[in-house]
């Protein structure tokens, strides 16, 4: 019954990202469902929370008090489980962080592809649904935290491959790395968001929209070093040159429409000292991707 | 180049010092960056010189407290593990 329910679900969904236009009262489309129920067997979220501890009982434990005793431990977990929930939600707001991972494989292939190769692409908008922002898995445009996170980690790897090609590799090198590349991303997001506040956007950019856009850039690097490690320096100049174009373009694109008011994003060059500065905002944050990605990438092929 | 995490927090306690050091009247009221300077009328733009200056009153006003702890753990883990 929920498989059924989560089918005619994707169905709708699908529809109104055909339509693209904000759905009025969409009925039962239900903006908390990231994910497809693919639990198999049970059927629904109801039941999963009701099952509590979930292992089928056996006869030796059809005694009354170890039945007592365990409706007792699982209440007592569940109370447990839902008081670390809670505490920890005031720190890192999971529920916020479930969307952004929202994704799947067609969603991954078409972004990448979006990273290396953004001149085609006509429609930037971010599509809505009843107010909130659709999951990624439905609206190429949305930003996720899926392949920034699978980017840096491959970046790790690829710079240890890179500097082990070289003689120069030692397992505390990817430690240095990894906390390299770390602090300058920090750096990087603290920075815009000070200029976000100083030259006072009204924007719906969240911070972590900003750790996923920072992230992008590491693509690029990663197909760089990939191609000066089997084509030697100028193959990594060149597609390094390629990669900073793109992620430039793609960068200018995107924040044009969450920077800038609405006449400039339409393309209309509105004169006036607030939307020049914001157009310098925009063009100084995705000037800074090509930077980084070259700081980041060029002790690495020799 | 090689940055570390601690690197990281170094730069942020002493750049949160400097902000905090800022006098406000020997100082800040001088340069006309006073915080009763700057409201001016209800206008919908701020502008970049009040926000910094809201920043700079905000900074000191908030975290005189917590720098102090922060500095004291600095300044004993410095003694200890130099």
């Amino acid at each position: 019954m929920g498989r059924l329910r989560a089918e005619q679900q994707n169905r709708r969904n699908r529809e109104m990202r055909k339509l693209r236009m904000r759905s009025p009262g969409s009925g039962t489309s239900d903006p908390n469902q990231l994910f497809d129920d693919t639990s198999s067997g049970s059927a629904g979220f109801r039941s999963q929370e009701a099952s509590g501890l979930g292992y089928p009982a056996q006869a030796l434990l059809s005694e009354p008090m170890s039945n007592f005793a365990m409706a007792y431990g699982s209440s007592l977990a569940s109370q447990g489980k839902e008081m670390v929930d809670k505490n920890l939600d005031r720190f890192i707001p999971i529920s916020k962080l479930k969307y952004y991972f929202a994704v799947d494989t067609v969603y991954v292939g078409k972004k990448l592809g979006l990273l290396v190769f953004p001149y085609m692409h006509q429609n930037w908008e971010v599509s809505y649904q009843q107010d909130t922002p659709v999951a990624p898995r439905f609206d190429i445009n949305a930003p996720d935290l899926y392949i920034p996170a699978m980017a840096f980690i491959t970046y790790i790897l690829v710079a240890g491959l890179a500097l082990g090609t070289q003689d120069r590799f030692s397992p505390e090198i990817l430690g240095m790395q990894a906390s390299s590349a770390l602090v300058w991303l920090i750096i990087e997001v603290l920075a815009t968001l000070l200029s976000l506040y100083l030259v006072t956007v009204n924007t719906d950019l969240t911070t972590i929209d900003l750790i996923a856009f920072s992230g992008y850039k590491y693509v690029g690097m990663i197909v760089g070093v990939l191609a000066g490690l089997l084509f030697g320096k100028t193959g990594y100049y060149l597609i390094l040159l390629w990669c900073c174009m793109a992620i430039f373009v793609f960068m200018i694109r995107t924040l044009r429409l969450k920077i800038l008011s609405e006449a400039a994003a339409e393309g209309v060059l509105v004169r006036g000292a607030k939307n020049q500065l914001r157009m310098y905002l925009t063009m100084a944050i995705a000037a800074a991707q090509p930077v980084f990605m070259y700081w980041l990438t060029f002790h690495l092929i020799r | 180049m090689a940055f570390t995490l601690y690197a990281l927090i170094q730069t942020a306690i002493l750049c949160v010092n400097a902000i905090a050091v800022l006098h406000e009247e020997r100082f800040l009221s001088k340069i006309g960056w006073g915080a009763d300077q700057g409201i001016g009328g209800f206008g919908d733009e701020p502008g970049i010189k009040s926000q910094l200056m809201n920043l700079i009153r905000s900074v000191r006003t908030v975290m005189r407290v917590p720098l102090i702890i922060v500095n004291s753990i600095c300044i004993v883990l410095l003694l200890l593990f130099g």
